[in-house]
C-alpha cells in the first residue's frame, strides 16, 4: 500500500490550448485534458479523476487483499454479500455473458494463471487448459443480488471492464463539476466530455489498417464521446508460426483464432465501445462483420494480413 | 449459428451500460479518422533480355480521407521505355534493311536475327483521380479520371461504379463502367494498312505521291468497359468474387509501327527489292493492319482464404474476343507472414493465348492481300509464366516497405501448318525473357 500511495500524484503541465493532468492507476498512463487556461481547476478537475480511478481500481483489482472481489475469490465457496456498486457490475457482466453465448466471463480470469502473453512460444498443454476450465463458467456461480457463491476454487475479475467503467465513472463526475469540455484518457480507452469550443476536436493516435487499406498509424477525431480499443500489438504468443492474441474464449480457454491485432471502437460510452470492441475480438475472423451489424465507427488492425 | 454471432446487441448493451453508469442521455458519439494523407509510392524496372524493352516506372499514389468514409486518391505514373521491339518481319539468311517510322533513314538486321526497331524509346506520363464515398448505409459509389500521354499517344478516359452490400454485408454487388477515347499521332503520320513499306525519303527526292499515299493524319479509338460483381463472404475464412466485364474497342487498333514480311510461296524467303535500293527496304514489307473494331467478354474468379494470418489468393481470368483470341489467366499468391511484422509472399502466374484470326508470320508474294493481317507476337499463340517472390517489412516508423523480384518468360507456338519451306529451320519467334525488380514504400502523414 506504501509504494501505492507514492505513485499516487498529479502532475499538471500546460500543453498547446490546453492543460494536462496526468497521473497513474490501473497499471495504466492516464490523462485529463481540460480546454483551460487555468492549471488550479485543471488540476481539481484531475484530482477528481484521478481520485475516482484509484478508488475503482482499490476496491475492484484482483491484486488487493481484503477488497470485495478479493473477499470474493477466497469464499472457498461460500456465499458473499456485495454492495450495491459491485452488485451492478456482476449484473452488467451477466449480461455480457448472456450476449456473448458464454465467450464473455469474468470468471475467465483463472486462465491467467496459463497464459502470459510475453511474445514467446509458451503455450499451455491441452490437459493443462482442460484442467484450470473447471474452474471457468458463470453458469457455475450462484447469483441472487446481493449474494454470489462460486464454486470452490472460482474467481471472478473484472479486468475486462474495469478501466472503462472507471472512465465512465469520472467522466459523469466531471460533468458534474465543470462545464468545461475535458478528455479523459486511461492508457488508451477515453471519453470526451462534451465537444470542444477552442478546437475542433481531440486528436487521437491508434494502429489501424481498416477501412484505411494504406496501413500506418490513424489520427482519429473526437469531438465527444467514448473509444476504447481491445487487443494489443505487443500482447501476443508465437507458436508453430501461429500467434495467438491475448484475448481468451472462456469456452474453450484458448485464445480466440484469426482475431485483429487490435480493434478500436467509437461508442456513447467507453463502457460500450470497449464492451464492443472485446465481443468483436472474441468473433476471431468475423470481427469485422459482428461490428458492421452493430453499425458502429471501428478501426481494425489486422497488420499484414489485410 | 451465422445470424446468431451477427446479431446487433447495440440496444441491449445501451440498456445495461445506462444501469450501471446511472447517467442520463448523453451525446452521441462523434469520431472520425483524421483527414489525413497516404502515399503509396513504387520504383519498378522491367528488363527484357537481348537489349529488348526496358521500362523504368516510378508511381506514386496518394489518398486523402476527409470524415464519413470518402476518399480522394490522386495517382502519377512515370515511365521511361527504352530498347527495341520486334517489328514484325521474319529472321532471314541474309541482312534485312528497313525504313525508320519517321520515314527518313533506314536501319538494318543482321543474317539470322530477329528484326527490332530499336529506335523505341518514350516517356509516358499517367495522372489518375478517383472519389469514392458511401451513399446511404449500403451502397458506394466511385467515379474518377485517367489521362496519359506519350508523345505519339494521348488517353482520356472516364469511370464510376457503384456497389451495394446485401445480406448483412456478406455479400456485395456492383456495375461499374468506363469510357475512354484514345488519340494516336504516329512519328511519320499514320500508314495505310496493308501497303508496303516504301524508301525512305531523300530531302532532295521529292515523292509526293508516296506522301499522299503512306500517311494518313492521326487515329483515334473508343472504348468502352462494362463489369459486373459479386463478392461473398463464403466462411470466415473464405472470400469469393466473380466478375464478368464486356470491353468494346472501335477506331483504329492497328500498330503502325508494325509491318510483316512478303515471301516466296515456295521457300518461305523474304521477297527481296531488286534492284536493292540505296536508302529503303531490302525487301517486300507490308504495314499490318487490324480490324477496326474488338469486343471482348472476360470472366474473373478470385478466392482468398485466410489461415492463421497467411493468405492464399488464387484467380482466374478467361477472356475470349471476336478476334478469335482466348485466353486463360491463373494468377496464384501466398501471403506468409512472421516474426510479427514481416511476411513473404510467392507469386506464381500461367498466362495462355490463342492467335488472333488475322495473325500470320508472312503474306504469301502474289497471293491476293487478306483483308487483315498482322504478325505482332502479341497476337500470336503463346504462353507465359511469371514466378516471382515478394518480401514486405514494416519499419521501426510503422510504414510499409516492399521488395519484389519476378522472372517472365514467354514462348510462342507456331503450327508447322503455318511454316512454309525455309521458315520451319528458323526461330521464327524467339522465347523472351524478362526480369521485373520493384521497390514499394506506403507511409502515411
Amino acid at each position: 500500500m506504501k509504494n501505492r500511495d507514492l505513485q499516487r500524484g498529479i502532475i499538471v503541465d500546460q500543453q498547446e490550448g490546453y492543460w494536462r493532468g496526468q497521473f497513474s492507476a490501473m497499471a495504466s498512463p492516464c490523462e485529463v485534458l481540460c480546454e483551460i487556461d487555468d492549471p488550479g481547476e485543471a488540476e481539481r478537475l484531475t484530482r477528481i479523476v484521478a481520485t475516482e480511478a484509484w478508488r475503482v481500481e482499490d476496491k475492484f483489482s484482483r491484486y488487493l487483499r481484503g477488497n470485495i472481489v478479493n473477499r470474493i475469490n477466497e469464499a472457498n465457496g461460500a456465499p458473499i454479500e456485495v454492495d450495491a456498486e459491485t452488485a451492478q457490475l456482476i449484473d452488467f457482466s451477466t449480461t455480457l455473458y448472456d450476449l456473448s453465448n458464454g465467450r464473455f466471463d469474468i470468471t475467465s480470469g483463472v486462465l491467467r494463471r496459463l497464459w502470459t502473453f510475453d511474445g514467446s512460444s509458451n503455450i499451455p498443454s491441452r490437459p493443462a487448459v482442460r484442467g484450470v476450465m473447471q474452474y471457468v463458467g458463470w453458469k457455475r456461480a450462484t447469483w441472487q443480488a446481493p449474494i454470489l457463491q462460486l464454486k470452490r476454487g472460482m474467481e471472478i475479475d473484472f479486468g475486462g471492464i474495469g478501466k472503462e467503467y472507471a472512465v465512465d465513472r469520472a467522466a459523469n463526475l466531471l460533468r458534474d463539476a465543470s462545464a468545461l469540455a475535458c478528455l479523459v484518457n486511461f492508457g488508451g480507452d477515453l471519453v470526451a466530455v462534451r465537444k470542444p469550443c477552442a478546437r475542433d476536436d481531440w486528436k487521437v493516435g491508434i494502429e489501424a489498417t481498416v477501412p484505411s487499406r494504406i496501413a500506418g498509424k490513424k489520427i482519429l477525431n473526437l469531438q465527444v464521446g467514448g473509444l476504447a480499443t481491445s487487443g494489443d500489438a505487443r500482447r501476443f504468443l508465437i507458436s508453430n508460426d501461429i500467434r495467438y492474441g491475448h484475448i481468451l474464449d472462456a469456452l474453450t480457454g484458448w485464445p480466440v483464432p484469426d482475431a485483429p491485432r487490435s480493434i478500436t471502437v467509437a461508442a456513447d460510452t467507453c463502457t460500450q465501445a470497449g464492451i464492443l470492441s472485446t465481443l468483436a475480438m472474441l468473433e476471431g475472423a468475423q470481427a469485422e462483420q459482428f461490428l458492421n451489424a452493430q453499425a458502429v465507427r471501428y478501426w481494425c488492425d489486422r497488420g499484414n494480413d489485410s | 449459428m451465422k445470424a446468431k454471432n451477427k446479431k446487433s446487441i447495440t440496444g441491449t448493451l445501451a440498456a445495461a451500460t445506462c444501469t450501471l453508469l446511472g447517467s442520463s442521455a448523453l451525446e452521441p458519439v462523434q469520431a472520425q479518422e483524421d483527414p489525413g494523407w497516404d502515399f503509396n509510392t513504387s520504383l519498378l524496372y522491367y528488363g527484357e533480355d537481348n537489349d529488348r524493352v526496358q521500362d523504368l516506372s516510378l508511381k506514386a499514389l496518394t489518398r486523402r480521407t476527409f470524415v464519413d468514409d470518402r476518399f480522394l486518391t490522386v495517382g502519377l505514373t512515370l515511365d521511361s521505355l527504352t530498347g527495341a521491339s520486334p517489328n514484325g518481319a521474319l529472321p532471314q539468311s541474309v541482312p534485312q534493311t528497313f525504313t525508320r517510322p519517321s520515314g527518313r533513314k533506314t536501319y538494318s538486321t543482321a543474317a539470322g536475327q530477329l528484326p527490332l526497331d530499336d529506335t523505341f524509346h518514350d516517356s509516358r506520363v499517367a495522372v489518375t483521380a478517383n472519389w469514392q464515398q458511401p451513399l446511404g448505409r449500403l451502397y458506394q459509389f466511385n467515379v474518377g479520371a485517367s489521362a496519359s500521354k506519350e508523345f505519339d499517344y494521348l488517353h482520356l478516359g472516364l469511370n464510376a461504379k457503384i456497389s451495394r452490400d446485401f445480406n448483412q454485408r456478406n455479400t456485395t454487388l456492383s456495375a461499374g463502367f468506363a469510357v475512354a477515347q484514345d488519340e494516336l499521332d504516329p512519328i511519320g503520320g499514320t500508314p495505310t494498312g496493308l501497303t508496303l513499306m516504301l524508301d525512305a525519303a531523300d530531302d532532295d527526292d521529292d515523292d509526293d505521291d508516296d506522301e499522299g499515299r503512306r500517311k494518313g493524319p492521326r487515329e483515334t479509338k473508343d472504348i468502352l468497359d462494362i463489369v459486373f460483381g459479386v463478392t461473398q463472404v463464403v466462411s470466415r475464412n473464405l472470400l469469393v468474387q466473380v466478375s464478368y466485364s464486356y470491353s468494346d474497342t472501335s477506331g483504329y487498333q492497328t500498330d503502325p509501327y508494325k509491318i510483316i514480311s512478303v515471301v516466296d510461296g515456295t521457300t518461305g524467303d523474304a521477297v527481296p527489292v531488286i534492284p536493292a535500293p540505296s536508302n529503303g527496304p531490302s525487301h517486300l514489307y507490308y504495314f499490318e493492319h487490324r480490324p477496326d473494331s474488338r469486343a471482348k467478354h472476360s470472366l474473373y474468379t478470385q478466392g482468398k482464404y485466410y489461415m492463421d494470418g497467411k493468405v492464399l489468393d488464387v484467380s482466374y481470368r478467361y477472356m475470349t474476343d471476336d478476334w478469335e483470341i482466348d485466353s486463360h489467366t491463373v494468377d496464384l499468391r501466398f501471403r506468409w507472414p512472421f516474426g510479427g511484422s514481416s511476411y513473404l509472399e510467392p507469386h506464381l502466374r500461367l498466362y495462355s493465348q490463342t492467335a488472333a484470326d488475322f495473325y500470320r508470320l508472312s503474306l504469301i508474294n502474289g497471293d491476293p492481300l487478306p483483308e487483315y493481317a498482322s504478325a505482332d507476337h502479341r497476337l500470336g499463340d503463346f504462353d507465359a509464366l511469371t514466378v516471382g517472390l515478394k518480401y514486405g517489412w514494416k519499419t521501426s516508423g510503422g510504414n510499409d516497405m516492399s521488395v519484389r523480384l519476378e522472372l517472365y518468360t514467354q514462348s510462342g507456338d507456331i503450327s508447322s501448318s503455318q511454316l512454309i519451306g525455309n521458315q520451319l529451320g528458323r526461330d521464327n519467334y524467339p522465347d523472351l525473357n524478362a526480369i521485373i525488380f520493384q521497390f514499394g514504400y506506403q507511409f502515411g502523414k
